[in-house]
């Protein structure tokens, strides 16, 4: 293998954490969906670098998978978001609240 | 299971249970129709006394130990069955809730929201109540324990009174914790009686043999007696009555201070005291002593009440201390007393509630301060107040007195003090009702009213209670016939 | 005849008073009235029919069983025995003519249905007592008698106070009857039943302590009924209802109860010595106490009432100095000369035109029927005890047994007995003087007297003058018939030597010859009445009422806020209160977290998942470790 697995690990563990702290710290609806695209590529990354070391094809049919995964709910996630604008005119997340209490 | 050998095969009991079901099924389904259901619920009532009259005259004036019995295997994989007995105490108790029915129809009769609903649930009522009185399994005890605590929250709830919707919820959740904690002690006895003998059973005649260490039996007893105690009711644990007597509707109150409240003491009778010998022996001392408590505490509230409605209530309660007091004693002739008190009691209490009624539809209201002078206005009406009363405090020749007198006898051999202390009591009783009659009905009148006397409907629920009242009063010894086998048996040690 | 209908004597009265009160607006008033009247003759007649069935060891009659639950076997069973028989029939007589005389008082009155049920229940509830063969059927008239005289002494409900002197006799009885109660129990407890005949049988066998506990109990629920110290306060308010009410009741039956009660069970009673001299003194200073009140009392009326607490005082001395025959025979004639003293004190109040205070009547001798005058002075003269009339022979056989009694503090008794005949002379002819002498001092208009209002006080006052023969000492050449006819159940029989008993009467009529004289002299002419200290407080029966008032009344209504809002709203409902509003707090605390934001939420998942990796992480350290 080319790039020591510890290596590829290392990095997809930065950039999951990298994409959970833009889940956790933006506001907008849209920038949260984009953290989350970001934290399913480092799991993707995860599965590619696994089947690169274990020379299995498994994890490479995963991660097709998952891009179509990703591709259907960001199709959800989007069509939402219109429709959150059309309710409130606004996208910030915490303006969302009727179900409190 | 020998004991049950030579019995009828007929299944009355279901009947008894049943009846009432289907009434209340078809009331529900035709709703609209308010004088179809009415007399669809008149009917069922009477024939659900028809049957219990039956099954007191024919089967009723032995000296068996049980009457009937029916078993039916219900849900084999957990051992409950669907067992049903009947013996003398549970008789009495069948045919008191059967005569009372009728009466609670009768009152219910100018009901004008959702007639359909209030037949329909006060038939489940008396469904519910019959399933507890006759029920063998502990399942099956605690299915109709919940059945009849349902339509009463339902009954208060919407047709009651200013604060009903509290009242409601403040019998249903405390009723419920009770009932819950009997729950867990059911389950928790029932695994212990299948761990030990191997066969999982809910049926009390099969609990009975469970040996407990005193710790379990303790807490297992502790579980029932949270249900029971809440439902007799014993003070300190009463409040929820004074609130939900008051608020409830005029049918309503009758069942619940006729008949609800009996089964929290058969609870006792039937349920707890065979099932934990011990523990009872332990607790008695401590259940004359709250009963005597709450003689005392509910006649002094009583005294205090201007809202005649409430001062009966309290009045309930006192006399059920008394009934308590005649089971603490653990004697034959105070038990004896005790359960003919708790028929007598809801045949004059539940007879003071409808003439309550009848005076609140009148004039409107239930003070003491604006009522007066009924005796000239109503003179039938009063003088059927005044024999109630009368019948309430004990006065011999009435009904209450039989029952009094039985329970002090048999007290005074175990315990004399109680006895005296209770008949201090007696006192007290005379103090509030004779308030409650010369608020009521002597004096001069507080308004210019003029009042219809009893019409025929009213005159249909009272004149029995009346006749009763006298008759139970002087001649109790068909009523106390049924008792001698059962009661004799459940002293000695309740098997089977 | 056979002897299984004795059983219609309380069975007639009975009867007649449920049909009248069932129906008696509905038929015509004649036949209401002569169905009152009929109930109680018919007794009466029944009794002289069968009293052959008393002579000997009596007769009993089983009815029914009333109850029958383990070792309790109670039957409704009457006992006809010498005891009840001279009893039964001065209850029967003296109520038709107070019946008789009350269809003539009550002749204006609408509710007329009711009051004789009433009466005839009351006659009923009486012989219930009187014939009881056990304790329970004679606590079942107990009650009745209690409750007819709460129905009657009201029975003019509309005015308050009448409702409330009914609930206030109802109530101060019942304490009484709570001490019966208790005995009744006991005894049950002690000799294992409640046949009257059985008890005494057995009372030999009874421990003393348990003994001396029951007479002092039976003591105290005999006065609760006769209106004994300390439960006293009732009869004078009873005074409320109707005057044939008053002459029925609260002259000759429902007081007498208790004497009748301690005569019954006097074998047990008189067991102990200290339950006879406590009889004794509490019929003495009640005497005392009711003759000191008698003397201020303004009302005509309630001069009766508390001249009748007095005369049983002296029956409860008889009872206590061990004679029976003395208390029944005081009984019997005080049955005759107060009944006719309260009818005619109804005269009086009709002739007054309602007006009930003496001070405003006077010169009655000529304003009414000149028989009036004579009635009411035969009922006086047999209450001061002037000799040869019946009230002095009976008077005068208490106050002999006292005398003699083996006990030497009898005489203390003997001497309160005697200040008591002063007192009673004086305030007995203080009543005459006031009422019939001297010039009309009233306003009212006068009604007229029916017929029927005065022929019955007749035979009644003719009794009370000849009563003395039923039990004419042999002193004066008599042959003591009443206490041959009771032969062993007379209780102690009385015997002084001739020099003593003579003593003993001149002595009586000493005092009655002073008490009168004392009354003439002060109340021959009119003065106004003195409104001092002294007078009031007599007049409020020595203040008792306010006494009862502050010791138990107060206390009690106090105790009934306390246990109602104090405890019961306060407490119990207060801490439920409190268990709710700790639910609905914690609930408020966690509803908190529940924000509704996603953001949130995406922050509590990041938490969790860090804690579960932490855990996982730790467990994967701890586990390589080992």
């Amino acid at each position: 293998m080319m790039i020591p697995f510890g290596h590829a690990l290392s990095f997809a563990a930065a950039l999951f954490v990298l994409g959970l702290t833009c889940v956790l710290l933006r506001r907008q609806v849209i920038m949260i969906l984009i953290g989350v695209e970001i934290m399913l590529n480092a799991a993707s990354l995860v599965f590619v670098s696994a089947s690169a070391y274990w020379q299995q094809v498994d994890g490479q049919v995963f991660v097709i998978l998952l891009m179509a995964i990703t591709a259907a709910e960001v199709a959800v996630a989007l069509a939402m978001v219109v429709y959150l604008w059309r309710r409130k005119r606004t996208l910030v997340a915490d303006e969302f609240n009727g179900m409190s209490g | 299971m020998n004991a049950f050998a030579n019995l009828p095969q007929f299944p009355w009991m279901s009947l008894l249970i049943m009846m009432p079901l289907c009434g209340a099924l078809l009331c529900l389904l035709h709703g609209k129709r308010t004088n179809d259901c009415r007399g669809l619920a008149l009917a069922t009532a009477l024939a659900t006394f028809g049957v219990a009259l039956y099954l007191f005259v024919c089967h009723g004036q032995g000296n068996e130990r049980w009457l009937l019995y029916e078993d039916v295997n219900w849900i084999p994989a957990y051992g409950i069955r669907y067992v049903l007995a009947m013996d003398g105490i549970a008789l009495l108790m069948v045919l008191l809730t059967a005569f009372m029915q009728i009466s609670a129809v009768l009152l219910a009769w100018r009901v004008e929201r959702h007639v359909g609903s209030f037949f329909a649930l006060l038939l489940l009522l008396e469904s519910g109540l019959m399933g507890i009185f006759l029920a063998y399994d502990l399942v099956l005890f605690y299915l109709f324990w919940e059945v009849a605590l349902i339509p009463m929250f339902f009954l208060i709830s919407v047709w009651g009174g200013e604060q009903r919707r509290r009242a409601a919820l403040k019998f249903f959740l405390y009723t419920l914790v009770g009932s819950l904690c009997m729950l867990v002690a059911i389950i928790a006895l029932y695994q212990i009686n299948g761990a030990q003998t191997g066969a999982y059973t809910f049926v009390i005649g099969d609990l009975l043999k469970t040996q407990l260490t005193a710790a379990q039996e303790g807490w297992l007893f502790a579980g029932f007696l949270a249900a029971f105690v809440v439902k007799s009711p014993l003070v300190p644990f009463h409040t929820w009555l004074t609130d939900a007597l008051t608020e409830a509707p005029a049918a309503g109150s009758l069942d619940l201070t006729g008949l609800l409240l009996k089964t929290g003491i058969y609870g006792l009778i039937r349920v707890a005291f065979p099932l934990f010998p011990n523990a009872t022996a332990d607790f008695l001392p401590i259940l004359g002593i709250l009963a005597l408590a709450g003689l005392f505490h509910a006649a002094w509230s009583a005294y205090h009440q201007d809202d005649i409605k409430r001062l009966l209530a309290y009045s309930s309660i006192s006399h059920l201390g008394l009934v308590v007091l005649g089971l603490a004693a653990w004697q034959l002739t105070a038990w004896e007393g005790s359960i003919l008190l708790m028929v007598t009691h809801g045949i004059t209490t539940g007879a003071l509630f409808v003439l309550v009624a009848l005076i609140r539809e009148r004039t409107g209201t239930r003070s003491m301060q604006e009522l007066g002078g009924l005796w000239g206005q109503a003179p039938c009406l009063a003088a059927l107040f005044l024999l109630f009363s009368l019948a309430s405090l004990g006065l011999p020749g009435l009904a209450n007195f039989a029952g009094e007198i039985l329970v002090l006898l048999g007290t005074f051999q175990e315990h004399p003090v109680w006895a005296v202390v209770a008949l201090l009591g007696v006192v007290f009783a005379a103090a509030y009702m004779l308030r409650l009659v010369q608020g009521v009905i002597w004096g001069p009148a507080k308004a210019e009213r003029t009042l219809p006397d009893l019409t025929m409907r009213e005159w249909l629920m009272l004149l029995p209670m009346a006749i009763l009242v006298v008759w139970l009063g002087l001649y109790p010894a068909p009523f106390l016939a049924p008792l001698h086998g059962a009661v004799a048996t459940l002293l000695a040690g309740g098997l089977p | 005849m056979s002897e299984s209908l004795l059983f219609l004597i309380p069975l007639l009265p009975l009867c007649c008073a449920v049909i009248n009160m069932l129906f008696g607006m509905r038929l015509p008033r004649l036949f209401a009235e002569i169905m009152a009247v009929t109930g109680v003759a018919g007794a009466f007649l029944l009794t002289i029919l069968f009293w052959g069935y008393a002579e000997g060891e009596g007769t009993r009659v089983v009815i029914f069983t009333w109850l029958n639950s383990g070792a309790v076997d109670v039957s409704f069973a009457m006992n006809f025995d010498r005891l009840a028989a001279p009893m039964t029939l001065m209850v029967t007589g003296v109520a038709t003519l107070i019946h008789l005389y009350a269809v003539g008082y009550m002749h204006e009155e609408e509710d007329y249905a009711r009051f004789f049920g009433l009466l005839n229940l009351f006659v009923f509830a009486m012989l219930a007592i009187i014939l009881a063969d056990n304790l329970l059927v004679l606590f079942l008239g107990w009650e009745g008698v209690g409750l007819c005289s709460y129905g009657l002494i009201g029975f003019w409900y509309r005015k308050l106070e009448n409702a409330k002197a009914g609930t206030k006799a109802f109530l101060v009885t019942r304490v009484g009857d709570v001490f019966l109660a208790i005995a009744l129990l006991w005894l049950f407890a002690a000799t294992g039943t409640l046949n009257i005949s059985e008890i005494n049988a057995q009372a030999a066998s009874i421990s003393p302590g348990v003994v001396i506990a029951l007479s002092l109990l039976l003591l105290l629920g005999a006065c609760g009924k006769s209106a004994q110290l300390p439960l006293m306060t009732w009869l004078a308010d009873a005074m409320a209802g109707p005057t044939p009410v008053s002459a029925l009741i609260h002259a000759a039956t429902m007081v007498t109860a208790g004497v009748y009660l301690l005569c019954r069970l006097f074998p047990l009673v008189s067991l102990s010595a200290v339950g006879m001299t406590a009889i004794t003194a509490i019929g003495a200073l009640t005497a005392l106490y009711a003759a000191t009140c008698a003397m201020a009392q303004r009302e005509i009326k309630r001069v009766l009432a508390y001249s009748t607490m007095s005369q049983v005082g002296y029956m409860f001395m008889a009872v206590g100095a061990g004679t029976v025959t003395g208390a029944m025979f005081h009984l019997l004639t005080h049955a005759f000369f107060k009944a006719v003293l309260f009818m005619a004190a109804g005269c009086v109040i009709h002739l007054a035109g309602d007006e009930n205070d003496i001070y405003k009547m006077g010169g009655m001798a000529r304003r009414g029927p000149v028989e009036l005058f004579w009635v009411f002075l035969a009922g006086a003269v047999c209450l001061a005890g002037l000799p040869l009339t019946g009230g002095f022979f009976s008077k005068d056989g208490i106050l002999l047994a006292l005398f003699t009694h083996p006990d030497p503090a009898y005489r203390v008794f003997w001497l309160i007995g005697v200040l008591t005949a002063l007192l009673t002379a004086f305030y007995t002819f203080r009543l005459v003087y006031l009422v019939f002498a001297g010039e009309w001092r009233g306003t009212g208009h006068p009604h007229a007297i029916p017929l029927q209002m005065r022929w019955p006080l007749w035979p009644l006052a003719l009794l009370g003058l000849v009563g003395g023969m039923l039990n004419l000492p042999a002193l004066v050449g008599g042959d003591e018939m009443l206490h041959h006819w009771y032969g062993d159940l007379a209780g102690r029989a009385v015997t002084a030597s001739h020099s003593t008993e003579w003593m003993l009467i001149g002595f009586a009529v000493a005092i009655v010859a002073l008490g009168w004289f004392a009354a003439h002299w002060r109340y021959r002419n009119y003065r106004p009445p003195v409104e001092n200290r002294v007078s009031r407080f007599l007049l409020n029966g020595w203040q008792a009422d306010a006494l009862v008032d502050r010791l138990l009344v107060r206390p009690f209504t106090v105790m009934a806020r306390f246990c109602s809002s104090g405890c019961d709203r306060s407490l119990f409902d207060g801490t439920l209160e409190g268990l709710a509003k700790m639910a609905t707090r914690y609930s408020a605390l966690l509803v908190q977290l529940a924000t509704g934001r996603a953001t949130t939420y995406l922050s509590a998942f990041a938490w969790g998942f860090l804690v579960l990796l932490g855990w996982f992480l730790l467990k994967l350290v701890n586990g390589g470790g080992h």
